[in-house]
């Protein structure tokens, strides 16, 4: 049985995350929703990823993280891309594409 | 940078955990509100969309752990947490905190100790310069029985000379006791030659003053001498100023030019001073070989290239003088392996593998102690999952807490090994090569901390995983009656006890060979009567006693007064005695006999002694007379052999008659007169080699003489009054190696004793441990199945029954392990054949007594429990929780 699937590739996590932060900051919740917006329903990230990977990256120092007020007046932590996560970025879309172009060509093979 | 601000965070981490945590918290709700809010505007009722926004957020507290584990203070976080966790359950648990650091020091300890042996004999490199490039060279003639022998001052220039694997080679003399007066009281030291090279070669400098220079190495060069460090403290009182001061040796002056730094020996030789060994034109000849000689390679050569060159050498040299060099060749030993005789490194290596196997099985008894608490503690651990803690946060959890426990094992561990060592060092034998190197130093403790660690994970890690992968539904259900044991941990625990008693049995059967060979040693009988003789050793310096007739009188008058002592029964004087050292062999004829070509003559042991030194000893006649007084010096030159020389030369006809000839005395012959029993030389182990007999009249008189006295009591109490009696004929001669003959026999089945010592006392850990293994899993098993057998009793069985059922559970398993055991002690003793005297590796006898021992104790070790079991109360049983 074939059936399709979504799951991300290990690592692509990251580089989704500070995509959809590159687009602005934003708190935790808005960062998952963002990048299902962003892939049409089809990337679900689940919290028990989501989390962990925004403590890994902030880590890392690609992110940094300030308390704020939300849209609905709550507070709530928001994150924003560093200068050296807006690097990073641009390194993993640069591999990203090298990569996706290349499993392209060995499924677009006959 | 980025490590920097790592640190940072990790720190940040650690001091605002409570704010980060409730950050983390805060952080969490809001998401699990937003998502509730959205569900409520998709239609939801309020009450189902929380729930909803709830499960799908999943398990709070595990993405907390993951997240905590990321921060990065996690790792030492959590590792400080599990510690006080662990200290707690430790608290909770004294009684088995206190068996398992017990069990785990004993393990540690006795592998410690053991190491810090084998780290001072074997592994710390010697202290000279490089000393894996420094061998030793023998001359070696396997035809005469001479595998290795000391080498002619001849051959050695011509080595030296011709060879090209060297850097530099040195020679160095037999040691040499020596008078060393000037001080209030005249003193033995003992004096070795050596050559110019030799300090350079091993590259050690004085510690004060300089070494030889080759022009003192040369006859007629200047006299004088350089002294050990202990020498210049105990003698000299570290005298700063000593250099350039003389010293009287055997009556001659020499000058002090240079202390060595504590520590410094030449291989095999205890000498405190050194003499330039000045080689001279009269002392070249080719076949008297009395010469150690040293030698250090080359940086790219090795000691195949060495043994191929000196044996084409030796080769050639045999062929240009075959008169003194035909049958010799060359044996080249690296260094270490001249110190440490392969006997002792065999005992050494013997002795780690069994505090190995103690190890093992001081783990595997931690192991199930551990096993059977994880059981106790199911339930916690069970609540703990359902709390949200990780599979791997639980492990690391139990594993933090085997670590402690091994760490505190360690502490202990190395304590005794520290009170251990010093205890070994007082037990073990003076022959013992490095004796005063063996300490616990930095390597020792980095070695049981190593250990300790590995022991921590290796009787955790099974328990850990085993507990962490508890079945959490069926746990919390059953609440804790324990009917439903798990199969795989009542499996583990029958694994290790198998495992101990195997172990255990090894051990027991090695002690078993190892005490059986010892007992077979004693029982030796030594060709003499060791009991009642005090012995005594004196060297006459050559300047004072330069003619026989001075010698002979001096022993003659010495003879007289020590006669004279109140208990004295008889005395006599012997160039040797047995076990002692300082054998002299020589070459024979049989006149009558076809002549051997030379340098494959016969050759036997030979002593002068005084007539009554068989009757002193008590070494028995076997044909013929003993020598008398009669066989003085104008009467025929008598001659008695040992059974030995009788059997091997004078298999078929009488020897008594014989006219032999000796190399060395050919303007006289001897006269066979009698055969004497054979007296083991060497040491109790070596059957006797053919030996000859002189009176010390009818030889050329030897300067160095044991005294053997036989009395009537305690000998020992006898040696200040002979002590005395030297300083009365001569007060500056000294007395060296004052022992009791029994002292002396002893001695030379020291390193026997000690290896069998160790060895019991390790079987003995062993076999406590295994017991005390066995009882614990029996004592727990018969815990958990309380229920069950209080159902059998309630059912109709027997206290008979009952203690059967249980006995023969265990009983299964310890035969299992008595059963490998034997299989595994039957391969592996082969490996300690060469320490075994006059046993079998395989002696059933040990075997058996053996496995009956280890079954009897592991009986005592089920019936205890076993009683228990059926003391049980069935009512009280049934409702057991």
């Amino acid at each position: 049985m074939v059936k399709p699937t979504n799951k991300l590739l290990q690592g692509t996590l990251d580089m989704l995350i500070l995509k959809a932060l590159s687009l602005g900051s934003m708190h935790g919740y808005g960062v998952g929703q963002r990048i299902m917006q962003l892939s049409q329903e089809v990337l679900r990230v689940e919290e028990g990823s989501l989390y962990p990977a925004l403590y890994r990256i902030e880590q890392q120092g690609w992110i940094e993280s300030e308390w704020g007020i939300s849209e609905n007046n709550q507070r709530a932590k928001f994150y924003k891309l560093t200068r050296l996560g807006r690097k990073q970025l641009q390194v993993e879309e640069e591999n990203w594409g090298r990569l996706a172009g290349a499993v392209f060509k060995v499924m677009e093979t006959t | 940078m980025n490590r920097i601000r790592l640190i940072y965070a990790r720190l940040y981490g650690l001091l605002y955990k409570k704010r980060i945590e409730q950050e983390m918290d805060e952080e969490m709700r809001f998401h699990i509100g937003m998502r509730m809010r959205e569900n409520i505007e998709r239609g939801l009722k309020p009450d189902d969309a929380g729930l909803e926004a709830q499960r799908r957020f999943g398990n709070l507290e595990r993405i907390k752990d993951a997240a905590r584990d990321i921060r990065g203070g996690g790792m030492l976080e959590t590792l400080l947490q599990d510690a006080r966790f662990g200290i707690r359950t430790m608290l909770k648990s004294p009684g088995f905190t206190l068996v398992a650091v017990l069990a785990l020091a004993l393990g540690i300890g006795a592998n410690t100790a053991i190491f810090s042996v084998v780290n001072a004999v074997l592994l710390r490199p010697l202290p000279y310069r490089n000393p894996e490039r420094v061998v030793r060279i023998y001359e070696s003639n396997p035809a005469r029985n001479a595998p290795t022998f000391s080498i002619s001052p001849a051959n050695y220039l011509d080595w030296k000379k011709q060879s090209q694997v060297f850097e530099s080679m040195a020679a160095y003399s037999r040691q040499q006791n020596l008078t060393l007066t000037g001080g209030d009281r005249a003193q033995q030291v003992v004096g070795a030659r050596v050559s110019a090279e030799m300090f350079p070669m091993l590259g050690i400098n004085p510690a004060l003053g300089r070494a030889f220079l080759p022009e003192e190495d040369r006859t007629g060069g200047e006299r004088v001498v350089v002294i050990s460090h202990g020498l210049w403290q105990r003698g000299f009182g570290a005298d700063q100023n000593l250099l350039g001061r003389m010293l009287t040796l055997d009556q001659e002056s020499y000058a002090v030019i240079g202390v060595m730094p504590a520590g410094f020996q030449l291989p095999n030789n205890d000498a405190e001073l050194w003499m330039p060994l000045t080689l001279s034109p009269n002392q070249m000849n080719r076949a008297e070989r009395a010469l150690r000689v040293l030698a250090r390679l080359k940086p790219d050569k090795t000691l195949e290239q060495a043994r191929a060159e000196l044996g084409e050498i030796a080769r050639r040299l045999e062929e240009q003088y075959p008169q003194s060099n035909l049958g010799w060749g060359a044996v080249i030993r690296s260094l270490d392996e001249v110190i440490v005789g392969d006997e002792f490194r065999q005992a050494l290596l013997v002795l780690l593998g069994a505090v190995g196997f103690v190890l093992l099985i001081a783990c595997a008894n931690v192991a199930n102690l551990l096993l059977a608490r994880a059981a106790a503690r199911r339930k916690e651990i069970a609540v703990r999952i359902a709390l949200g803690a990780g599979r791997l946060r639980l492990v690391r959890q139990l594993l933090t807490e085997s670590l402690m426990l091994a760490l505190m094992g360690g502490a202990a561990g190395f304590l005794l090994a520290v009170w251990g060592v010093g205890a070994l060092v007082s037990l073990s034998p003076g022959n013992i090569p490095r004796v005063d190197e063996i300490s616990v130093d930095t390597s020792v403790l980095g070695f049981t901390l190593l250990v300790s660690l590995l022991t921590g994970i290796v009787f955790g890690i099974v328990p850990a995983l085993q507990a962490s992968q508890s079945d959490l539904h069926g746990t919390l259900k059953e609440a804790g009656r324990s009917s439903s044991e798990s199969f795989t941990r009542r499996r583990l625990l029958s694994l290790l006890v198998v495992s101990e008693a195997t172990l255990a049995l090894v051990l027991l059967v090695g002690a078993g060979l190892l005490i059986k060979s010892f007992v077979r040693l004693q029982a030796v009988d030594p060709g003499f009567n060791p009991a009642n003789v005090q012995v005594m050793q004196l060297v006459l310096p050559k300047a004072k006693y330069a003619e026989d007739h001075q010698i002979q009188f001096f022993y003659q008058q010495l003879l007289q007064r020590i006669a004279a002592l109140p208990g004295v029964q008889s005395v006599a004087a012997a160039s040797g005695v047995p076990m002692s050292g300082g054998n002299s062999m020589n070459a024979f004829s049989v006149e009558g006999r076809p002549a051997h070509p030379a340098g494959k003559q016969d050759a036997a042991d030979y002593r002068t002694v005084t007539p009554n030194y068989f009757s002193t000893m008590g070494i028995r006649l076997l044909k013929g007379r003993y020598l008398t007084e009669q066989d003085h010096k104008q009467a025929p030159s008598a001659l008695l052999i040992n059974e030995t020389m009788m059997r091997r030369f004078f298999a078929d006809e009488d020897a008594i008659g014989k006219q032999i000839s000796l190399a060395g005395l050919e303007d006289k012959s001897f006269t066979v007169v009698g055969v004497v029993r054979d007296v083991r030389e060497l040491n109790l182990e070596t059957e006797a080699r053919p030996a000859m007999y002189m009176s010390h009249t009818q030889a050329p008189a030897s300067r160095s003489m044991s005294l053997v006295v036989r009395t009537a009591f305690d000998p020992a109490q006898l040696s200040a009054a002979m002590r005395s009696e030297v300083t009365a004929l001569d007060k500056e001669q000294p007395v060296a190696n004052m022992r009791t003959m029994k002292r002396i026999v002893s001695d030379s089945i020291a390193q026997p004793r000690f290896t069998t010592i160790l060895l019991s006392v390790f079987a003995a850990i062993a076999l406590i441990l295994a017991a005390t293994g066995i009882y614990s899993v029996m004592a727990y098993s018969v815990t958990q199945r309380t229920h069950e057998i209080g159902i059998r009793m309630a059912l109709g069985a027997r206290a008979a029954d009952v203690l059967r059922m249980v006995v023969r559970q265990g009983m299964v398993l310890a035969l299992a392990g008595v059963a490998t055991g034997l299989l595994m002690a039957f391969g592996l003793t082969r490996l300690m054949s060469g320490l075994l005297y006059g046993v079998s590796a395989s002696d059933p006898v040990i075997y058996a007594g053996v496995a009956l021992l280890l079954t009897s104790v592991a009986i005592l070790a089920c019936y205890i429990p076993a009683r228990r079991a059926t003391k049980i109360d069935p009512i009280i049983a049934l409702r057991y929780e």
